[in-house]
């Protein structure tokens, strides 16, 4: 050997120590992709079992080794292992979110059961002890219905409009404001002491809620029904009758639009806030099956709760309507709203200042509820 | 003769090795598709995650001309065409790969979930009863059916399908939270508490949790530690709009508290915070003008 060629060796053997010494994973790494190379080719040759030691082996030494894991997924594929396999492959793409393979071959393989595997599952969170004694007690007094029918014992009435809102103004100067907060009022005790339906209010006096916070009680009490209480107002003295509403999309008819504009009106002063065109996930689905069913069940209870209405108020019954009102949309649970009467005509408003016949609206509405 | 004979061979070449390919995908026919079927659903995985859904949704569905029994091809195509809304076709597909076999439960679950979408609960849950008859241990069924029971406000069952789903697996932030809310609809909310901070725990950024431990605080009368709850969400994502509203109503509540004690002062700050977390508050907005002019 000559000089010239010892010290070229020297030299490359002193940086090599070097380099490890200063980067020991790349090191690592290339011994773990050597043993997964080699995993590699016993899984081509079907050598499963083999590739299986291999590459384990091979993650030993590097666990960030997101390849290794794709072929130990494809090892214990080859095995019929899929619980393991599926396991190797979710690390593979834990630590690389762009392994197509691994990601289609989770999806392909949990498509059916996948037999348990004894690390799979941990063992699921026992409560504190607090929470269980809780759960004992309370799952006792509960009584589980199975059925999927859906089921009214809290209601939020809403009183419409308020403070310096005052709704609609009649002819003789009757407030749509004061006249759903008596009726509010009146239903609530007439709830409460019936006692099978507990209730709650958005406002308990003469002061204004923003349509949004109407909603968030509704759904901090978790209501079963949110009923709106309004009172109608039309350019045409001669409209009168009552109607209950229910969210929709689209309104049912162009009179229906014009309500619920009307009464989405204070949405002017509120912030609007547009849902963001999210991404398509699971939860996001459920939320739209959550929305669709509750507008649903508030159609059919519209129904229902205007038929019973319509037989203690001696007045018109104009029917059941739908349109996109804000303070219906929001809510996470059935939401109705009635229009008990109409301010703009001259009778009607008459009857609507008369302690007995507001009575009567709320005889109508607990009716109509229970 | 012996030339001619040369020229013949050579034109017939072609045709020869057509004749043989023909011959070997009569003789072995799943060989040449599963090698086309497999690059085209590997093509259209690889569309469908990276985000090209018409894309995927073509290759999906040349793989499904060529293999009309590949089961994942017609599932991810089923999943797609949901994603593009197109329900009906999304319930075929799924419906066919449960005609190819009942015991994919992927299909069944989406068939479940399709049902669902339309209002069809009863079949709905049908559908998902006959994942857990084959796999009683499929945590998505007893979630979906745990929390079809939440949306139809019946805590008690919900209770008792998602804590079957968390023990299926432990895992999944999301049923926690819908357990937690389960629990916390039926007032016990220690049990709410534990699942809303067992779901925080395996996923730190979940704000519906966060949310809801912020409601059991304020229905406990700790005000400023709900506050602090939402604003946490605030941290995290600072529009969502439950924490918003949750926010301004606990301030508007608070302006209010302070009104009716005689500390106008304080309620007209109670009515700034509210606006600097919505400022398009109309009720803050007017109170806070009328009682600082008091």
């Amino acid at each position: 050997m000559e000089r010239r060629d010892f010290i070229k060796i020297l030299s490359r053997y002193v940086l090599a120590s070097y380099g490890l010494m200063l980067c020991p994973s790349i090191a690592l790494a290339s011994d773990s992709d050597e043993l997964a190379f080699q995993g590699q080719e016993r899984l081509n040759s079907k050598k499963y079992a083999e590739a299986v030691d291999l590459l384990k082996k091979a993650l030993e030494m590097d666990p960030g080794n997101h390849w290794a894991y794709g072929l130990l997924g494809r090892a214990y594929t080859g095995l019929d292992k899929r619980g393991e396999a599926v396991a190797a492959f979710r690390k593979a793409v834990n630590i690389n979110p762009e392994d197509t393979f691994s990601r289609m071959m989770i999806d392909q393989l949990t498509q059916k059961p996948i037999p348990k595997t004894q690390q799979k599952k941990k063992a699921p969170p026992g409560p504190e002890q607090k929470a269980r004694q809780e759960e004992a007690a309370a799952l006792n007094r509960i009584s589980s219905d199975s059925g999927l029918g859906y089921k009214v014992e809290r209601v939020v009435i809403d009183a419409g409009h308020g403070g310096f809102d005052s709704g609609a103004v009649g002819l003789r100067g009757l407030k749509e404001k004061d006249l759903t907060l008596d009726i509010a009022l009146r239903l609530h005790e007439r709830l409460k002491s019936e006692g099978k339906i507990k209730t709650f209010l958005t406002r308990t006096g003469d002061y204004y809620v923003p349509l949004s916070e109407r909603t968030v009680i509704a759904n901090q009490h978790n209501a079963d029904l949110f009923i709106s209480i309004h009172v109608n107002a039309s350019t045409n003295r001669a409209s009168s009758g009552s109607e209950t509403y229910y969210c929709s999309a689209k309104a049912s008819s162009k009179e229906a639009m014009k309500v619920a504009e009307l009464e989405n009106s204070v949405l002017k002063y509120d912030e609007g806030f547009k849902q963001k065109a999210g991404f398509f996930d699971f939860e996001k689905i459920l939320r739209q099956i959550e929305q669709r069913l509750y507008w649903r069940e508030s159609g059919k209870f519209a129904s229902i709760f205007q038929g019973r209405f319509k037989q203690y108020l001696p007045i018109k019954n104009r029917g059941v309507h739908s349109a996109n009102f804000y303070v219906l949309r929001t809510a996470k649970m059935p939401a109705i709203l009635l229009e008990a009467g109409f301010v703009s005509n001259l009778d009607e408003e008459m009857m609507l200042y008369r302690p007995d016949f507001r009575a009567r609206i709320v005889e109508a509405i607990a009716r109509g509820l229970v | 003769m012996k030339r001619s004979y040369r020229i013949k061979t050579k034109g017939m070449l072609p045709a020869v090795l057509l004749i043989i390919a023909g011959l070997v995908y009569l003789v072995f026919p799943n060989t040449v598709l599963s090698a086309d079927v497999d690059a085209l659903v590997f093509e259209a995985a690889d569309l469908h995650y990276r985000g090209y859904i018409d894309e995927a949704i073509k290759k999906f569905e040349a793989a499904v001309q060529v293999d009309q029994r590949n089961e994942y091809a017609r599932n991810q195509l089923g999943l797609l065409y949901a994603k593009k809304g197109w329900f009906d076709r999304a319930y075929q597909e799924f419906g066919a790969v449960v005609n190819i076999d009942g015991n994919n439960t992927f299909a069944l679950k989406w068939l479940g979930i399709l049902e669902l979408y339309a209002g069809r609960t009863d079949r709905a849950y049908s559908w998902l009863s006959r994942i857990i008859q084959i796999d009683p241990d499929n945590s998505d069924a007893y979630y979906l059916i745990g929390t079809i029971y939440n949306f139809r406000h019946n805590p008690a069952m919900a209770v008792e399908y998602l804590k079957k789903a968390r023990d299926a697996d432990s895992e999944e932030p999301a049923t926690h939270y819908r357990l937690g809310q389960a629990f916390h609809n039926l007032g016990m909310v220690q049990n709410a508490m534990f699942e809303y901070k067992k779901a925080l725990e395996i996923k730190p950024s979940y704000t519906k949790a966060i949310n809801g431990i912020g409601w059991i605080y304020y229905s406990q009368g700790k005000a400023g530690e709900a506050i602090a709850q939402w604003k946490k969400t605030l941290k995290i994502n600072s529009k969502d709009r439950d924490a918003i509203f949750n926010l301004a109503k606990a301030y508007n509540d608070m302006a209010w508290h302070s009104v009716r004690q005689g500390r106008n002062q304080d309620a007209v700050n109670y009515w700034k915070m509210t606006l600097s977390i919505n400022p398009g508050n109309k009720a803050a907005k007017y109170y806070l003008t009328q009682y600082a002019k008091r």
